[in-house]
């Protein structure tokens, strides 16, 4: 086994992005990210009726933007969903969940009482509406910790 | 055939690699393993939601958030693969083990028809009317979105403050 030397991996490591283009990542990744995209938003559309829901299908939604960050570099990533982006959708997932739940006290039923929603079967599609909320909150929390645990900490990116 | 038994052992190798291996990339994967043959156990106990949840979180996104934190430390320089134990954490690890041990005697057997849960008249409930009442043909879900559904609200903003936690530690107004 040989390491090499300790100052050498310091440099080697401590180096802004250790990025590397690969052209098999790359490909794999562009085939397989539309599928795995569609089996998250499965399971969160589906939880209602098999295993799953919003928590793990907003995870597996998130892996779809972690995996195009490893193939294609983060920070152009970063870039591509824009600064503040996903501060606001993970915002708006919270508000929307809290308005459901606002709303059907406002519509004279009991909190997250879905079944005063003026919609068809409004208890299950009450229940699918939070769990794409729970997706979205989710998806965007961890795309947002992925994002923010590679730059790390202002002024400390040597 | 018995396949809880395989299972364990591989699930506790898996965790005894986790603690042992010295370089943490390799702790790192051991870990993964490790989520992935938990994951496997839930799909045996028949708990596919936790096993989505565990193999999704547990093996594939803290792997990725834990290598993008090592990516930036150093490796251990070296050639020792194993870590120098450290015999007071063994002994509270030890002593936590044995507590934990000693309370699974009062536990019911894995599918046995009078554990509390199966009897308690409010898991009937649930079975009885989750269907009529939420609309939904998954118990857990209807549990989780409708006769919980004010946990679960919780449950989504702790996901939220996760995030909003991180960017105050880290100083910053957005994810970038």
């Amino acid at each position: 086994m040989s390491e090499p030397d300790p100052e050498a991996a310091a440099t080697d490591t401590s180096a802004p992005r250790s990025y590397v283009e690969s052209t098999i990542i790359m490909a794999t990744v562009r085939v397989v990210s539309p599928f795995v995209f569609t089996y998250g938003l499965f399971v969160m559309f589906h939880g209602a009726d098999s295993a799953g829901g919003g928590f793990q299908g907003g995870v597996i939604v998130a892996t779809v933007m972690l995996m195009l960050g490893i193939a294609f570099g983060i920070d152009p990533l970063r870039e591509w969903v824009g600064e503040s982006a996903l501060v606001g959708v993970v915002a708006v997932g919270v508000a929307a969940f809290l308005a459901v739940a606002v709303g059907t006290v406002a519509l004279g039923g009991a909190f997250l009482d879905y079944s005063v929603l003026p919609i068809p079967h409004p208890s299950k599609y009450g229940i699918e509406a939070v769990e794409l909320f729970i997706g979205v909150i989710v998806a965007g929390t961890i795309t947002g910790l992925f994002f923010t645990i590679d730059a790390g900490r202002e002024g400390d990116d040597e | 055939m018995n396949i809880e038994l395989p299972l364990l052992a591989f699930v506790l190798a898996a965790a005894l690699a986790t603690a042992v291996l010295r370089d943490v990339l390799g702790a790192i994967i051991a870990f993964a393993t490790y989520s992935l043959g938990v994951a496997v156990i839930w799909v045996v106990l028949q708990a596919p939601d936790v096993a989505l949840t565990e193999a999704a979180v547990g093996a594939g996104v803290t792997t990725v958030l834990f290598l993008l934190t090592i990516a930036k430390t150093v490796r251990p320089s070296g050639e020792r693969v194993f870590e120098r134990l450290d015999v007071p954490a063994l002994g509270v690890s030890v002593l936590l083990v044995g507590v934990l041990l000693a309370t699974l005697g009062a536990l019911p057997e894995i599918g046995s028809p009078d554990t509390a849960v199966l009897t308690s008249e409010v898991t009937t409930y649930y079975l009885d009317n989750a269907y009529s009442e939420a609309g939904v043909k998954n118990a857990v879900t209807a549990v989780l979105a409708s006769y919980r559904g004010f946990d679960t609200l919780g449950e989504a903003v702790v996901v939220y403050s996760a995030g909003v936690g991180l960017l105050v530690v880290l100083g910053k107004e957005v994810f970038a």
